[in-house]
């Protein structure tokens, strides 16, 4: 007796009149996602140039989160306490209860922020340093990790509050995605005293021609500690200019008497100059508002002008360096960064070409440039600084005046509002005189 | 003082003497004019900015390049190249594309 065939099932039919419904399907998010990596067909059959694209590593992404920190509690080591500030005199934090003092690792070894800059390749962007969510809510509601209730932080102007129950001080130390968070911090150095005394000094070189009413006010003791969000950039970069020189031949002149004039003969030169160059901790405002330096309509110059910082000895981020501290948020990605690095870097790149082209005489005129990057890496930081300012209201207009102390160098740069007036008397009257000797020298020859 | 200033002002005078010294009228307002600039920049310091060309940590290559004689030029009056801004290293000119996409 032979076996029956084994029963096949009927082949699948769908069901009439369900057509799969729009967007869902195969591709579509309605199925199970493939596993990270996985392609449907093997890139390895694919063109290299497409297969390079598949396989590239993802963007490298320098963590710089501190998970220590993750329950908001920033603790004293040998305590416990959460009552911490920075002690400026020593750059450490201190703790208020046991007076115990200890610091943060500087990001320079904790990162290896340090090594060969011309092996830099491609763009390197630390964790706190990552694009803003414009969605990310400024409010930040925390738990504390000591009692369990809820604290909730305005990141605009704080990353540290009081837990109202058992009155522990939670800081801010996850990097949320909007800006409030950086990578590394520079502490206070200068301390408000000192700072108290290169404003007054600073003013009292600039007395005479000062504007009555800001002398009548000037009250230096009302300096502000404020944090100030900066992008330090380490890049590894090849630059290329092209131009015309010109060696001068022969000078003469022409004419009689009367009407001289001097002639020049030169070789015209076509120059070409390449530099390859890395640069070390190049800093960027990282605030918009900060970083327009348009000086009719503001004095952020000023600020601009302390920099460079010793960036070197910035160390991993802790929201306890900022106790009675102001700071600003970043609200500037790295992508709306990158013309004003390129533009510094290829202002660095004619100045290294310079010293090349000294044997032109007559100048050099350059007429295109073109920039390699070939990597940087990008750092979020926190800077210290002491602003004093002043808000003048002059035609209806108003335009606030600072005066900056540099918290780590000491340097000191500022705007002091001029008295017009007294400004013009003085140009006219010196002026007057010049032309009084003029004429009187003219009265002689003649 | 003003003895010693029109001393030197008759001294400069006769070194420029080719237009008859009417240029020395200029003096006065160009005096008044440069005094208020000075004056105005020392107390508003609107000309500062960071020097981030000197101030920056830079580990440069030797520089190459290459230069060719194109051309002369006889008997033109300004003392240097017309456009030259071999100093003026933030006047951006014209952008090539970068030579290498690495970046």
């Amino acid at each position: 007796m032979t076996n029956p065939p084994p029963i096949q099932p009927p082949p699948y039919q769908p069901p009439a009149g369900s057509p799969v419904p729009d967007g869902a399907g195969p591709g579509s998010p309605q199925e199970v996602p493939p596993t990270p990596g996985e392609h449907p067909i093997d890139p390895a059959t694919l063109p290299e140039a497409i297969q390079d694209e598949l396989l590239a590593p993802d963007p490298p992404v320098l963590d710089t989160s501190s998970p220590e920190l993750q329950d908001g509690l920033n603790r004293c080591p040998n305590c416990g306490s959460t009552d911490v500030e920075l002690r400026p005199a020593t750059g450490m934090l201190v703790c208020l209860f046991c007076r115990t003092e200890w610091s943060s690792e500087r990001v320079e070894e904790a990162y290896g922020l340090g090594g060969d800059l011309s092996e830099l390749r491609g763009t390197v962007v630390a964790s706190g340093a990552q694009d803003i969510d414009t969605g990310a809510d400024t409010l930040i509601t925390m738990k504390c990790g000591a009692c369990g209730a809820e604290v909730v932080i305005n990141t605009e102007n704080q990353v540290g509050a009081r837990c109202h129950w058992c009155r522990h001080t939670l800081t801010l130390a996850e990097q949320v995605p909007n800006g409030a968070v950086p990578d590394a911090v520079l502490p206070f150095r200068i301390t408000k005293q000192d700072a108290i005394g290169r404003i007054r000094q600073f003013v009292d070189k600039r007395r005479l021609f000062a504007l009555k009413r800001f002398k009548e006010e000037f009250t230096p003791e009302n300096v502000v500690g404020v944090y100030l969000p900066y992008m330090v950039v380490d890049g590894n970069v090849g630059a290329e200019v092209f131009g015309v020189g010109e060696i001068e031949t022969r000078r003469y002149t022409r004419g009689s008497d009367e009407n001289k004039k001097t002639y020049y003969d030169a070789d015209v030169y076509q120059v070409r100059r390449q530099v390859d160059f890395t640069v070390d901790d190049l800093t960027i405002e990282s605030s918009a508002e900060r970083a327009n330096l348009d000086t009719k309509v503001n004095t952020n110059n000023i600020i601009n002008t302390i920099l460079p910082f010793d960036t070197k000895n910035a160390v991993k981020w802790n929201a306890s360096y900022l106790t009675g501290y102001t700071s600003e948020k970043r609200d500037q990605d790295v992508a709306a960064l990158q013309p004003t690095l390129e533009h510094q870097l290829l202002s660095i790149a004619r100045a290294e070409v310079a010293g090349s082209v000294r044997r032109y005489d007559r100048g050099v005129r350059w007429e295109q440039e073109r920039l390699d990057v070939h990597g940087t890496r990008w750092v979020a930081m926190h800077l210290p600084v002491w602003l004093y300012s002043y808000y003048e209201v002059r035609g209806g207009r108003g335009l606030v005046h600072y005066i900056a102390v540099n918290a780590r160098t000491g340097e000191t740069m500022g705007s002091v509002p001029v008295q017009q007036w007294k400004l013009l008397v003085a140009a006219l009257t010196v002026g007057t005189v010049l032309e009084a000797v003029a004429i009187a020298a003219l009265v002689v020859l003649s | 003082m003003i003895e010693l200033l029109t001393h030197s002002v008759i001294l400069a005078a006769d070194t420029f003497e080719g237009d008859g010294g009417l240029w020395l009228l200029a003096l006065g307002p160009a005096g008044a004019v440069g005094l208020y600039w000075m004056l105005y920049r020392f107390y508003r310091n609107t000309d500062k900015s960071h020097a981030y060309e000197r101030e920056t940590l830079v580990e440069a290559q030797p520089v190459t390049g290459d230069d060719r004689k194109v051309d002369e030029v006889r008997g033109v009056s300004n003392s240097s190249i017309s456009g030259n801004n071999v100093n003026r290293f933030r006047d951006r000119v014209r952008r090539l594309p970068p030579s290498r996409t690495d970046g």
